[in-house]
C-alpha cells in the first residue's frame, strides 16, 4: 500500500468518528499549548528575574574599580581591591579587545558637598519639627548617559540626564530617604533643585578651601550600580569637578591628588555565562572587579529548577493528551478488526496496516500540535499583557516578550507528533499484527 | 446484465486457474478441554479452472478450510499445495504475496472499506496487486462497468444496496485477476433477485478468467449450480 492510499485511509477513518477524533484533538491542543506557554512564561520571567538582578542594566555588567585586584579573591561578588591603579586610555582599550567584552563605560566619581533647595514636596519634619534639610558629603557618579542599556541603571520616575548637560541630575533612593520623601512616591522629587559645591583645598603653609558653586535640577529618581554615589550625572560634569580638584593642587582628605581619568568601568560581558570569562581577563590586566557572579548563577540554578518543573507539568499533560490518541487508536482496532481483516486478505501486509495507524496517530498529533503551539503563543500574549499592564501600574518596568518563539511553538509540534508517534504505536502494532483468520470473523 | 469483456489488467503469473491438492489437513484450535479439532484428516482436489461448492452444517469447518486454502492461516498438519507451492512453507510477507497475487476473496459481509467509495475501494486493491497510480482509476471503472455498477462508482458501501456491495466486492476480488476465487456465503446476505445476479456473475466472471471457484454455502440451490460439489462432516470431506 502506498504512502499516499494509506494517507487516504487515515484521513477517512479519522472523519468517520468526527466527535471522538475532535475530541482527542483538543486534548493534544491542550496539552501542548500548555506546554508552549508554560515554557515561554517561564522564559519570559526568567530574563525579567535576571534583569532585575542586574537593577534594570544589563545582569552581565562588571564593575571595575582604579585598583590592582585583591589576589586572594579576585572572582568574589564583592569588590576587593588592593593598592590604586590608575584607569586610563589604554586600560580601557585593552579592557575592550578582550574576548567576550560588549561595551565598556568609562565612569568617574568625584567628591561633592550636597544642599538640597527647599520646597521639596513630600518632606516630612523630622524629630525637632524642622522641614528644612540638612547639607551633607556625596559623591558625583559620571558616566556616559547615552547608552544607558549599558550601565545597571534602573529609572524609577522620571528621565536620566541630557547626555552633556550640566544643570540636571538624577538622585537615588538612598537621597530619597535622606530627605524622608516616601520612595513609593518618587515623583515628588522630580523638579526640586540642588546646590553642589565641588571642593579645592589650595597648597601651601596654610590651607583654604573653595568650593565650586552649581544647581543641577532633579530629573530622575532611579536605582543605579554605577558607582558610590546619591547623584547620577554626564560625565562632562565630573570631569569638570575633577578638573577643579586638581587645580588646587591639594587632595581634601590629605592624600595624594587622583591622577587617574577614570575611578571606575562598567564593563557588559557578551552573555551571562561569560562574565566569569570577562572578569579574568580584567583581573590579569591588573584591575579589580566585582559582579553579582554568585548570585546570579545560584538564582539561574533556582530558575533552571522551576523551568524543569513548568514544563514537566506541561510534558505531562501532553503525555496525557497522547494517551487518549492511544485510547482512541485502540477503540478504533476493536471497531476496525473485520475491516483490516479484510485488508490482509486482499494482500495488504503487516507493515501496511501499521503505516495506516501510525498515520492516524501522527494526523492528530500534528493538527493538534499546530493549534497547540498557537493556542500556547496566544495564551502567552495574554498573560503577558495583563502582566506588563500590572507591572507598569505599580510603577516597574513592563516586560517585553520580543518575537514570537517560532522555535518554542515548532519544538511544541513536534514534540506532540513525536509523542503521538509514540502514543499511536502499540494500537498500530495490535492491528497489524492481528491474524487475518481472526479478524475475517464469518470465514 | 449486458455482457462485456473483461478489460486489460497486469498479467496473471500464469493462465488459467490455480489447482489445489490437499491430503490429510488437520486442524484445531484452542487448547486442553477447550481444544476443538476441526478439520480431521481432510482430502481434497480442486483441478485448476474448476468450480467447486463446499457444504456442510455450521461448525463442519468450511470456513477454516477456506481459511487455510486462502492463506489466512497456515495449515497444522498435513499437505496443502495450490498449484503446487506448499503453503504451510510460507508465512508473513510471503504469505500475503500469496494472497494479493492467486486469491481473490469474496465475503458474506462484502468486506467492502466502509470510508471508501466503490471505485476507491477497487483502486486499493490495485493499488495492492502493484498496478500504477495512473492505470487504477481507468480499471477501476472498467472492472465496476463489468459488474454493471458504473453509475455507481463515487458511492460509499452504505449508499449501495446489499446487491450492490457484493457486486461491487466481486469486482475487487477480481480486480488483480486471481487464479483461485474464494467466495465465503456469497449470498447469505441477499434476496433471491440479488443471489441470483451475483452467483450469475461469478459463474460467468469465472468462465471468462479461467479461475478456480470454491464456493461455500448452506444454500442447497447454490451448491447444485457447481459441477462439483463436496460435503464437510466431522472435519473430513465427503464428495456429493
Amino acid at each position: 500500500m502506498s504512502h499516499r492510499d494509506a494517507l487516504m485511509l487515515a484521513v477517512r477513518s479519522l472523519l468517520r468518528r468526527p466527535l471522538r477524533t475532535a475530541l482527542t484533538v483538543v486534548a493534544v491542543t491542550l496539552g501542548s499549548g500548555l506546554l508552549v506557554a508554560l515554557t515561554a512564561i517561564a522564559g519570559t520571567a526568567d530574563s525579567r528575574i535576571i534583569n532585575e538582578l542586574g537593577r534594570g542594566g544589563p545582569a552581565s555588567a562588571i564593575k571595575v574599580v582604579a585598583a590592582e585586584p585583591d589576589r586572594s579573591a579576585p572572582d568574589s561578588d564583592v569588590l576587593r581591591t588592593g593598592r590604586p591603579r590608575d584607569l586610563d586610555e589604554a586600560a580601557v582599550r585593552a579592557i575592550r579587545r578582550a574576548p567576550d567584552v560588549t561595551s565598556v563605560e568609562g565612569v568617574l566619581q568625584t567628591p561633592v558637598e550636597v544642599i538640597p533647595l527647599p520646597p521639596i514636596r513630600g518632606m516630612r519634619a523630622d524629630a525637632k519639627g524642622s522641614d528644612r534639610p540638612t547639607p551633607f558629603e556625596d559623591n558625583l557618579v559620571g558616566a556616559d548617559l547615552s547608552r544607558p542599556r549599558d550601565l545597571p541603571v534602573t529609572i524609577l520616575a522620571g528621565r536620566l540626564p541630557a547626555t552633556h548637560s550640566l544643570t540636571e541630575v538624577a538622585v537615588t533612593t538612598g537621597y530619597l530617604d535622606r530627605l524622608t520623601i516616601d520612595i513609593d512616591h518618587p515623583q515628588a522629587a522630580l523638579g526640586t533643585e540642588i546646590e553642589f559645591g565641588a571642593p579645592q583645598i589650595e597648597s601651601g603653609s596654610v590651607v583654604h578651601m573653595r568650593g565650586r558653586w552649581f544647581r543641577a535640577r532633579v530629573v530622575g529618581v532611579v536605582a543605579q550600580q554605577v558607582g558610590d554615589g546619591d547623584f547620577l550625572v554626564p560625565l562632562d560634569q565630573t570631569r569638570q569637578a575633577r578638573s577643579w580638584e586638581i587645580a588646587g593642587g591639594a587632595d581634601p582628605d590629605g592624600g595624594r591628588l587622583p591622577t587617574s581619568p577614570y575611578s571606575g568601568l562598567i564593563v557588559v560581558a557578551s552573555n551571562l555565562d561569560q562574565v566569569h570569562t570577562v572578569r579574568a581577563s580584567i583581573t590579569v590586566l591588573g584591575y579589580a572587579t566585582s559582579a553579582p557572579e554568585h548570585l546570579v548563577a545560584s538564582v539561574l540554578k533556582y530558575l533552571h529548577v522551576v523551568d524543569i518543573v513548568l514544563g514537566g507539568i506541561g510534558t505531562i499533560a501532553l503525555v496525557i493528551a497522547v494517551l487518549g490518541i492511544a485510547n482512541a487508536l485502540l477503540a478504533a482496532v476493536r471497531e476496525r478488526h473485520r475491516e483490516i481483516g479484510v485488508l490482509k486478505a486482499i494482500g495488504a501486509r503487516d507493515r501496511d496496516v501499521l503505516r495506516w495507524f501510525e498515520l492516524e496517530a501522527v494526523l492528530v498529533g500534528a493538527a493538534g500540535g499546530v493549534l497547540g503551539a498557537a493556542l500556547g503563543l496566544a495564551v502567552t500574549a495574554i498573560v503577558g499583557a495583563v502582566v506588563d499592564g500590572y507591572l507598569v501600574a505599580e510603577g516597574l518596568d513592563g516586560i517585553d516578550l520580543g518575537t514570537i518563539p517560532w522555535g518554542l511553538a515548532l519544538l511544541g509540534v513536534l514534540g506532540s507528533v513525536a509523542l503521538s508517534v509514540l502514543a499511536g504505536t502499540l494500537p498500530a502494532l495490535r492491528a497489524a499484527r492481528l491474524p487475518a483468520r481472526d479478524a475475517v470473523g464469518s470465514l | 446484465m449486458e455482457r462485456r469483456a473483461l478489460p486489460p489488467c497486469p498479467p496473471a503469473p500464469s493462465p488459467g486457474g490455480a489447482s489445489v491438492r490437499i491430503r490429510g489437513l488437520e486442524h484445531e484450535y484452542g487448547s486442553g478441554a477447550r481444544r476443538v479439532h476441526v478439520l480431521r484428516g481432510v482430502d481434497l482436489d480442486v483441478e485448476g479452472g474448476g468450480h467447486l461448492a463446499l457444504t456442510g452444517r455450521s461448525g463442519a469447518g468450511k470456513s477454516t478450510l477456506l481459511a487455510l486454502v486462502g492463506g489466512l492461516e497456515r495449515p497444522q498438519q498435513g499437505e496443502l499445495r495450490v498449484d503446487g507451492e506448499d503453503l504451510s512453507l510460507l508465512r508473513g510477507d510471503a504469505l500475503s504475496g500469496y494472497r494479493r497475487r492467486t486469491v481473490g476473496f469474496v465475503f458474506q459481509h462484502f468486506g467492502l472499506v466502509q470510508v471508501l467509495t466503490a471505485r476507491e475501494n477497487l483502486e486499493l486493491a490495485l493499488s495492492l496487486a502493484g498496478v500504477p497510480r495512473a492505470a487504477r482509476a481507468t480499471r477501476a471503472d472498467a472492472l465496476l462497468a463489468e459488474v454493471g455498477l458504473e453509475g455507481r462508482a463515487g458511492h460509499r458501501p452504505g449508499e449501495l444496496s446489499g446487491g450492490e456491495q457484493q457486486r461491487v466486492a466481486i469486482a475487487r476480488a477480481l480486480a488483480h485477476r486471481p487464479r483461485l476465487l474464494l467466495a465465503d456465503e456469497p449470498t447469505g446476505n441477499l434476496d433471491e433477485e440479488a443471489s441470483a445476479m451475483v452467483l450469475e456473475l461469478l459463474e460467468r466472471l469465472r468462465a471468462e478468467s479461467g479461475c478456480t471457484l470454491v464456493v461455500v454455502t448452506h444454500n442447497p440451490a447454490v451448491a447444485a449450480r457447481a459441477p462439483r460439489r463436496a460435503r464437510l462432516d466431522d472435519g473430513m470431506v465427503r464428495i456429493a
